[in-house]
């Protein structure tokens, strides 16, 4: 073989490795990169929204796959057909010295305003139907407010009140009725974040002092996956939050659950010597990033959500009492609300029924026991840069094991 | 390059001018003086090449880096703040510190060529926006080598994010006062080139007879020059909340985030088409000379130039989409974007036109060429995908867009900037690439790039956000991001080869005489490398593709030039201008300025005079005094004056007078 010819030769056998690679990847070593159906796809769609948003994205998909093959064949076929074959017909009389042809331009220019006209009319109908709820679809309406803060969502419940609360708050899970349009106020509280849950809805941005929103719907129950889609600082990867959307008496039910006070788990008598006394299992030790989720969130995770919102089972009262005790001595009530247990803080999240979420740490770490002792045991770790780190470091808190253990079993009674 | 840096023929015409006796003029022609103190447009080109060269390798760490961090969920490589850091610099150094200057490489050695002049309009300005953008290379770069740490805003640099209350630190200040220098430098530049290309075209050299390159630099630099005041504002008014505590951005305040993102974008739109229209240029050079025929619907091609240009600063709210700007100014923006659409097809439709009919000789820069059409296609596609808004809604931010703009950027501008190197590195240095390692090259980079973004459409359609560190393995995205990053490798060495074979061929290459391509603009008319002076006499321009014109008519020519040559010598001979350190000055004190504004702390204790003003108020002084000594000492030059046999390819045979 000619050293000449092994630039092509390379080519051809890139090419065929590089067909036959992405071949073995679409047939399957992955289960779902091809077919596009992780938890955030936007092309396994599960409300009116995004599927309005994934329309258009085929439309645009179509046409420029069509123009793509018809110019792409083209400029193949002139790149094959006028090679110079030899070096002496690279060195032949040149060609004839055209400068253009002034009625093929207008044709394609033509041709390409028209294949821009079918983009654009579902564009346009596209961009008014997503923007707000429809007028017939208005009656039904919900309507919830999503603030962004650096690194966690709060939703509150305007059509909620609580006396002498406000309206209903939580964080970083937003529960939400299937089957209903909702629309959601967006708020930047600090930097700028973006709202996405990609199954239901395409992004808006949570701009402080900007009054922003989006709408969507869920066609069924579900749990659905949302992340901040703004860079906001550190820890923007791992600021992550759920959709749960539910039926109507499911929604109503959890709606009862939340607006009630924090639950309160009787404490023993301090005399008494038969609560069973507090388990330690010492703490493993996390990697860096280290995957906080089970696969049960992948298999059926509307059913381990609705299995988070009864009580453990084996609920130490006397640890509980513990640690609630330790909530507000080691100062979380400063920044943590735990509505009818005192603790009235505002700058982190609402707690009052932190032990019914699926996650900790805004969508980052399933909400075990075990997790929420990693957190609490090194926020920083879990997310980097985060207030909580830093609030231990100002105030200068200190948690033993026990102290942990403590407060994690008042935290997940917080049902 | 030898020539270039060797040149001695330079004769001074009798006694040195009276004033050069109070103003030091340098002669250094070897050494780092001659290089500090020159304003050879091709020296400065030169040095614009192998700056932005370094800053392309130090971009491409940063990129690895990143795919290293990416290849596995939950990768431990770097930290969630280097990870930002990374990708802030990584956007940061590739676009204004690779390819802008990368392409002012282009514009400066190429230009002035193409039109048939001597120099640039005003040269020393030239080594002013040389020296200016190297300043604002090195603050931007300075926080690697401090406490602070370099940059950590994304390459947007949205507010508040980066305002004092959530980056304290001097990263933000270096970045923002690094911009503001490259800033400068690209306005200067770019005033130089549109006067030059107005003013200094050879006689005969009409408008539309332009070389498509320099068309598409003069319309590069009206967008610069244009552009450019919107991020200079926007950067002021950030650096006043930071330094003074003013309520630009300042949310508690009443500040306006949103405000900083129109800003922004109003500059940033256009700077996308700053980076792929030197680009564009290049293509439209190269094609038709491995096609061996002009190209097809050359006025066409410029007007869709300037039409992209025009319609580039009506369109900055696309990437606003997700913003709330409500029903009409989406729509509005959505169709303007759309129509941009129809001046880039009519490009690659014509360079299809050039390729039909002709005889294409597979060379190297051709191959890259037409790896640039094929995936700047791919990249306008997407691009159109972005265009409609409520598909945007779900692409904006994801990984679908860092697929679709390294389409551009890469399979574009870089692509195109790689043939530009083959291309005139026969005319600029006198020696060939090989053609083997130059293929081998091609495809290694080929191959590797599409293989690191081709699977980042399917990683942003399946909802992974981009600036992100870390993600979890059960998301779908693990093979997609493998392969990513095996590209990315795939894609290194191929750049590795790239550069370590431009390098082999600088010091050891196969030596080529004049017009190596059979090429068709008036840059190949000179003898390579070219001589100081570029054109021992002024041509005069007939045709479009001027050199092609004087290769098929050179007995008319050689007689124009005889006549030429005569009256030129009537006039004195070949005026050339002084070199001068004073534009080096003059960058020297912005530096130091901007030192004083964005590096030191402010120690508020000795009062007005500490240390952060003092820096600041010295490097003022240090650019005034620059400033002043380079108009006093006035733009006199030296005539030259070649002997009869100078006409032949080499300066050596120059005489002296």
């Amino acid at each position: 073989m000619r050293l000449s010819t092994l630039p092509s030769s390379f080519a051809r056998w890139g090419l065929a490795g590089l067909a036959l690679g992405t071949l073995a990847l679409l047939s399957g070593c992955d289960y779902n990169w091809w077919r596009m159906d992780g938890h955030q796809s936007t092309i396994k769609v599960a409300g009116p929204v995004a599927r309005s948003q994934l329309e258009v994205f085929y439309v645009t998909c179509w046409v420029t796959l069509v123009i793509f093959i018809l110019v792409g064949g083209v400029l193949a076929y002139a790149t094959w057909k006028f090679r110079a074959r030899t070096a002496a017909e690279e060195k032949a009389v040149p060609p004839e010295q055209g400068h253009g042809n002034p009625l093929i331009e207008v044709g394609l220019i033509g041709a390409s305003v028209l294949a821009l006209v079918i983009i654009a009319i579902p564009t346009l109908k596209g961009i008014f139907y997503t923007y707000d709820v429809p007028e017939d679809r208005k009656a039904d309406l919900y309507e919830i407010t999503a603030t962004g803060y650096q690194w966690w969502f709060k939703f509150e419940y305007p059509s909620e009140q609580i006396a002498g609360a406000g309206a209903l708050t939580t964080g970083n899970e937003l529960v939400i009725p299937a089957n209903r349009p909702v629309r959601i106020n967006v708020r930047g509280a600090d930097v700028i974040h973006s709202f996405w849950v990609p199954k239901l809805a395409g992004k808006v941005d949570m701009i402080p002092n900007r009054a922003n929103f989006l709408w969507l719907e869920a066609d069924q129950p579900g749990y659905y996956w949302g992340q901040c889609a703004e860079y906001c600082g550190d820890s923007h990867a791992v600021m992550r939050f759920r959709v749960v959307a539910l039926g109507p008496k499911d929604f109503n039910d959890w709606l009862s659950q939340q607006t009630a006070p924090a639950r309160n788990v009787a404490a023993p008598k301090l005399a008494d010597s038969n609560a069973p006394k507090a388990q330690f299992a010492a703490l493993r030790t996390f990697k860096q990033n280290e995957t906080g989720i089970s696969d049960k969130f992948d298999v059926a995770p509307l059913d381990a959500w609705k299995a988070k919102q009864f009580p453990e089972k084996g609920e130490n009262p006397a640890l509980i009492a513990q640690g609630k005790a330790l909530f507000s001595t080691k100062a979380c009530v400063s920044c943590h609300e735990v509505r009818g247990h005192g603790a009235v803080g505002i700058s982190g999240p609402n707690l009052t029924h932190i032990g019914a979420r699926s996650t900790l740490a805004a969508g980052v770490i399933e909400n075990n026991p075990e997790q929420l002792q990693r957190w609490i045991h090194n926020p920083g770790a879990v997310k980097p840069g985060n207030k909580m780190a830093k609030g231990y470091v100002d105030n200068n808190i200190k948690l033993t094991a026990e102290d942990e253990v403590a407060l994690v079993a008042y935290l997940q009674s917080l049902k | 390059m030898d020539a270039i840096l060797k040149s001695d023929l330079h004769v001074k015409d009798g006694a040195a001018p009276a004033k050069s006796s109070v103003f030091w003029r340098p002669t250094a022609q070897t050494g780092l003086v001659s290089w500090l103190t020159t304003v050879d447009h091709k020296k400065i080109g030169f040095l614009y090449g192998i700056f932005a060269l370094f800053f392309f390798l130090v971009g491409g760490v940063e990129a690895l880096l990143i795919r290293l961090q990416l290849m596995f969920p939950n990768g431990t490589v770097l930290t969630a703040q280097q990870y930002n850091t990374m990708f802030t610099m990584h956007g940061t150094t590739m676009i204004f510190l690779a390819v802008m200057p990368l392409s002012a490489a282009f514009f400066n050695f190429m230009m002035p060529l193409q039109i048939g002049a001597r120099d640039v309009a005003f040269p020393r300005l030239n080594a002013f926006s040389l020296w200016t953008f190297v300043a604002g290379a090195i603050i931007i770069n300075l926080g690697w080598f401090m406490h602070d740490g370099a940059p950590d805003g994304g390459w947007v640099g949205y507010a508040p994010l980066t305002s004092k209350t959530f980056a304290p630190d001097h990263s933000i200040d270096m970045w923002v006062m690094g911009l503001q220098l490259l800033g400068v430098a690209s306005i200067a530049a770019s005033l130089n080139f549109i006067v030059t290309i107005i003013n200094l075209r050879a006689p005969g050299m009409t408008m539309m007879r332009l070389p498509v390159f320099t068309w598409m630099t003069l319309i590069t630099a009206f967008l610069i020059v244009l552009s450019f005041p919107f991020i200079t504002i926007a950067l002021v008014e950030l650096m006043m909340d930071r330094l003074f505590g003013t309520n630009f951005f300042e949310v508690s305040n009443g500040g306006m985030p949103i405000l900083w993102q129109h800003l922004f974008w109003v500059f940033g739109h256009p700077e996308v088409y700053i980076l792929i229209l030197p680009a564009m240029g290049i293509v439209s050079e190269i094609l038709p000379t491995f096609s061996r025929k002009p190209l097809f619907g050359y006025p066409i091609v410029v007007f869709s130039g300037a039409s992209i240009g025009f319609l580039g600063f009506s369109v900055w709210s696309h990437h606003m989409f997700t913003t709330g700007m409500g029903t009409m100014a989406t729509a509005a923006f959505s169709l303007a974007t759309m129509a941009i659409a129809v001046p880039t097809g009519v490009k690659i439709f014509n360079w299809i036109g050039t390729l039909w009919g002709g005889h294409i000789s597979m060379r190297t820069p051709m191959m890259f060429a037409l790896g640039f059409v094929w995936m700047f296609m791919i990249g306008g596609f997407s691009g159109v995908m972005h265009a409609a808004a409520p598909a945007d809604a779900q692409q904006q931010d994801s990984y679908f867009v860092i697929a679709h703009f390294h389409y551009v950027l890469i399979g574009g501008s870089i692509f195109a900037l790689l043939a530009g190197i083959h291309y005139w590195f026969p005319l600029m240095f006198g020696r060939k690439v090989s053609e083997f390692w130059g293929k081998l090259s091609f495809w290694v980079i080929f191959v590797g790039f599409n293989v690191t973004f081709f699977p980042m459409h399917f990683l942003g359609l399946n909802g992974m956000p981009r600036r992100t560190y870390t993600y979890d393995a059960n998301l779908g995205w693990n093979t997609a991001n493998f392969v990513a990053t095996i590209g990315a490798l795939i894609l290194g060495v191929g750049i590795f080869i790239y550069f370590a074979v431009m390098a082999y061929t600088y010091f050891k290459g196969e030596k080529v005489g004049k017009d190596v391509w059979d090429a068709r603009t008036l840059e190949w008319s000179l003898p390579n490398p070219p001589p100081e002076y570029n054109y021992r006499v002024i041509p005069t321009v007939h045709a479009r593709d001027a050199f092609w014109y004087i290769k098929q008519n050179q007995a008319q020519i050689a007689k124009e030039e005889a006549e030429h040559a005569k009256a030129e010598a009537d006039h004195g001979g070949i005026h050339m201008p002084f070199q001068s350190i004073y534009p080096f000055v003059a960058s020297l004190g912005l530096l130091i300025a901007a030192i004083g504004i964005a590096v030191i702390d402010h120690d508020p204790s000795p009062g007005f005079w500490g240390k952060k003003i003092g820096t600041a108020m010295m490097g003022g002084a240090v650019m005034l005094i620059g400033i002043y000594f380079w108009a006093l000492e006035g733009n006199e030059g030296y005539h030259l004056h070649l002997g009869e046999e100078g006409h032949d390819s080499s300066d050596k045979h120059a005489a002296r007078h």
